[in-house]
């Protein structure tokens, strides 16, 4: 609505004689009949070539195919229930609702986005938030459909799904804005006091009257009793509740020096004499307030954005009543409900099938790549996929209750659960109050025989100067450099405290198929006669199977795709898990495994054995051809390792890192790849289900860091209960949310390159601490010398915090190779 | 120097000002997405409607 005003503003304004393209006076020599008017030929031409992309654009864009659109229809969007859950009405007649879209990341996103009132009628508003990647759309319910609307978005490229209920989002921006309010005071406090403090210096070398000087005192006194009460509570909050979990936090220091400087500050101005540190505590509270917000804003999970379970789950599910079928929204589903699940599509719910018999992929369950199959009575579970035919089936249970709802559920906790880390900073924080408590306490001994005023106001200076600043800024920093060097490297770090966890050698996790291999099976090796490739690939065509398919895309690219139908088939007989037969051509074929061959006692010729054996030294499949009786092609497929995974291991393992298998396929192919990985058989689990990963991440978590790498749904779980879950690229959306780290970069060598840069910027934190100490040991001997005044501290703990930010920057944690 | 005790609270005044404007800024939101709005200045708002339907 505000749009639409604005717009007749211009057009009046344009009216009034102003260039429609830069809104400069037009010359009355310029002022034609014709509308619009221009100030200039410039403008005009670049009004017309703006214009005309514009609007070529658009209808392009409209118009086009996209080829990342989904043929989703969105229908459920309509379904009454779906607008009471996720929009809102704001005037009768007006719905709001917000969208987050894949795939959106540019100005021209924006632009196109934005544009959408324009070329669909009924769309009020819509606007763009690129830092949450999400849409804020009003539309006429009356003139135009959401499930229109989301068709639009998606053939435009950008996959609309509906937010998520929980606010954590909301809440971030909450905390966020507290935190840039608490900076604001702080900043301006810190400010003002330290413009007040350049006067009481002057006055320190060249002398003040003496009601100035207290009225300086008193302003400065003022403005840092604000910026301690207000924004300066957080670090009393964090000292009050380490005291009562007795555990040394950073914020323990921060409160005694704040407490005390303040203290001692207010009772020398109110006497008119002694020091004020006004302007260091007030530069000690926003300076360590901005550590805090670039702590904050590091912690934050940005891929949290849809909820794990409606990830997995389809949004939609065909409902049969009285017998017809309806789209609906997956919240409308209830226990006995009736539902079909077409060929292709995710099963929305837990049931039984009861008509209908298909091939089931549950591989984001269970990590197998062989489908299994479904006939009537048989149970499926939410989020599988239904491969060859139409099923319908009866729902047991939905949502949250549903085996992969529990699996999620086990995620959340495992994520919300895990034992935060407790940081190097805060560990010294402990050891630093007491050390400080001691200086003080000695420094008051020494200064006891000059007089108790001269011993309490330097044991004073010595705890104001002394304050943990840098120590505040030093972690923060070089984590906050380090992911965002990272993430240049495409390694996308979640939360800093990763980094810290890395920082020593333990275990790690490799989940097999598609993370040390590409997850694809392929012919690899083969053998024998060639002519009898058509009839295996026709045959193979029947089944829809992942060895199948690798056979049929093999012979396409060794024969070419021409010939393809010409075969007869007859009495083709399917053995799930072991292999077809039939009839091809007139001539009995048989392909499968050595198991389904030698059960039809046929024989194997010494020479076939012999390469059967080389694939199984391979860790490859082998897979026998015989055609009438006679045993003539041997083909081996396998999953391919990655060509890095060898090498990092190696590298890994002479760091010093345990490395083992965690794979829920079966153990004939898993040993063949551990043993060629030169992983310890001991540490290699093969056959294992997505609650057996979580135990055993769990008991290795109780004796060391642990770090699980994974890509599926089924590592979701052991991702969130490792110390560091890491998802590689390509992995699902579920095992991104769970885990800290995603190596968006194929392979491997990101993995290498993330240990070796958790390293590296360990050591810059090291060397920060180091510092920030070295600089409190140089003020706290000063201090104790008596030789401090709140100029000398004034400068000091800004370079302190200076020499902390420059070794942060300059680092090379993460930095690219050079080649 | 009295004229510091009113050059002093006016200093403040103003600095109380800007954070008040500031506080303002965040409440409205104006930080929450730090991408979008420098994009947003790239679309010209004025359409072509006038030009196709007035001719």
């Amino acid at each position: 609505m505000i749009e639409q005003t604005h717009e007749s503003e211009t057009i009046s304004q344009q009216q009034q004689g102003t260039c429609i393209h830069c809104n400069l006076p037009v010359p009355t020599s310029r002022q034609t009949d014709e509308q619009p008017w221009f100030c200039c030929a410039g403008c005009e031409v670049a009004y017309a070539i703006l214009q005309d992309m514009d609007a070529c654009l658009l209808e392009e864009l409209n118009n086009s195919e996209s080829v990342s659109s989904s043929d989703l229809s969105y229908e459920e969007m309509d379904h009454p229930r779906f607008r009471e859950l996720y929009a809102r009405e704001v005037e009768p007649g007006l719905f709001r609702i917000r969208f987050h879209l894949e795939g959106m990341h540019c100005a021209s996103c924006v632009f196109v986005i934005e544009k959408l009132p324009n070329y669909l009628p009924g769309v009020i508003s819509a606007r763009v938030n690129l830092t949450n990647t999400s849409v804020d759309l009003i539309w006429d319910s009356t003139s135009v459909s959401l499930s229109e609307i989301a068709r639009t978005l998606d053939r435009l490229g950008y996959r609309p799904h509906p937010p998520q209920h929980n606010d954590a989002e909301q809440i971030f921006q909450r905390e966020n804005r507290k935190y840039l309010i608490r900076l604001g005071i702080a900043g301006a406090c810190a400010g003002n006091v330290m413009l007040i403090a350049f006067a009481l210096y002057a006055g320190m070398f060249s002398g003040m009257a003496a009601e100035h000087l207290d009225l300086f005192r008193w302003t400065s006194a003022a403005l840092a009793l604000v910026s301690i009460a207000w924004p300066g509570h957080v670090f009393f909050r964090g000292a009050f509740s380490a005291i009562k979990t007795r555990s040394p936090h950073i914020d323990l220091p921060v409160a005694l020096g704040i407490t005390i400087g303040g203290i001692a500050g207010l009772i020398n101005s109110i006497r008119g004499t002694g020091e004020v540190y006004f302007d260091s505590l007030t530069v000690l509270i926003f300076l360590l307030l901005v550590g805090r917000y670039i702590q904050f804003r590091q912690q934050h999970r940005a891929l949290s954005q849809l909820s794990l379970l409606k990830s997995i789950t389809p949004r939609s599910a065909r409902l049969i009543s009285h017998d017809e079928i309806l789209t609906v929204p997956i919240e409308v589903l209830k226990t006995g409900d009736q539902i079909e699940v077409r060929a292709g599509d995710v099963i929305p719910a837990d049931g039984v099938v009861y008509f209908g018999d298909s091939a089931v992929d549950e591989s984001i369950l269970t990590g197998e790549s062989r489908p299994r199959i479904i006939q009537n009575g048989a149970q499926v579970t939410a989020g599988t996929i239904n491969l060859t035919s139409p099923l319908r089936m009866e729902i047991e249970s939905v949502g949250e209750n549903t085996r992969m709802g529990r699996l999620m559920n086990l995620v959340e906790l495992g994520v919300s659960s895990k034992l935060p880390l407790l940081e190097l900073a805060n560990r010294i924080a402990g050891i630093f109050v007491l050390t400080v408590i001691v200086l003080a306490i000695v420094c008051l001994g020494i200064w006891w025989s000059s007089g108790v005023k001269i011993a309490v106001s330097n044991s004073i200076s010595l705890l104001i100067v002394t304050c943990p600043c840098a120590l505040g800024l030093a972690t923060p920093l070089a984590l906050a450099v380090a992911q965002g060097k990272a993430a240049k490297r495409a390694i996308l770090i979640n939360s800093g405290d990763v980094i810290e966890r890395l920082s020593k050698p333990g275990f790690l996790w490799l989940d097999k198929t598609g993370t040390l291999t590409y997850g694809k099976m392929q012919v690899h090796e083969w053998y024998g006669d060639r002519s009898l490739f058509p009839q295996i690939r026709a045959l193979e065509k029947q089944v829809v199977h992942p060895i199948a398919s690798a056979l049929t895309l093999f012979i396409d690219q060794q024969i070419g795709t021409e010939e393809q139908d010409c075969h007869t088939l007859q009495d083709i007989d399917y053995s799930p898990g072991l292999g077809i037969r039939g009839e091809v051509d007139g001539s009995q074929l048989a392909i499968g495994s050595e198991a389904y061959i030698t059960e039809q006692k046929w024989q194997i010729p010494t020479e076939f054995q012999k390469k059967i054996a080389e694939c199984r030294q391979q860790g490859l499949t082998a897979v026998l051809v015989v055609a009438d009786e006679e045993l003539l092609v041997v083909l081996g497929i396998g999953d391919d390792l990655r060509p890095d995974a060898s090498a990092t291991i190696q590298k890994l393992q002479s760091d010093g890192w345990t490395v083992g298998i965690l794979s829920g396929d079966h153990p004939e192919i898993v040993t063949p790849i551990a043993s060629r990985l030169n992983i310890d058989p001991e540490l290699v689990h093969a056959a294992v289900r997505p609650e057996e990963k979580l135990k055993i991440i769990q008991d290795s978590t109780s004796r060391g860091i642990t770090v699980m790498v994974g890509d599926g749904v089924n590592d979701s779980a052991a991702l969130a209960a490792a110390s560091v879950g890491i998802a590689v690229h390509g992995g699902a959306e579920a095992s991104l949310q769970a885990a800290a780290v995603y190596l968006n970069r194929p392979g491997l060598a990101p993995l290498k390159e993330l240990i070796d840069g958790a390293r590296m910027t360990n050591h810059v934190i090291y060397r920060n601490l180091l510092m920030s100490l070295v600089y409190n040991v140089i003020a706290a001997g000063l201090a104790i010398g008596g030789l401090i005044n709140p100029l000398i501290a004034a400068v000091l703990m800004p370079i302190s915090s200076l020499t902390v930010l420059i070794l942060s920057f300059m680092n090379r944690a993460f930095q690219e190779p050079h080649s | 120097m009295s004229v510091l005790y009113i050059a002093l609270p006016v200093a403040i005044l103003l600095a109380l000002a800007a954070v008040i404007g500031f506080v303002w800024t965040v409440s409205r939101g104006q930080y929450d997405d730090l991408e979008t709005p420098a994009y947003r200045i790239l679309e010209d708002d004025q359409k072509p409607k006038s030009k196709d339907k007035s001719n």
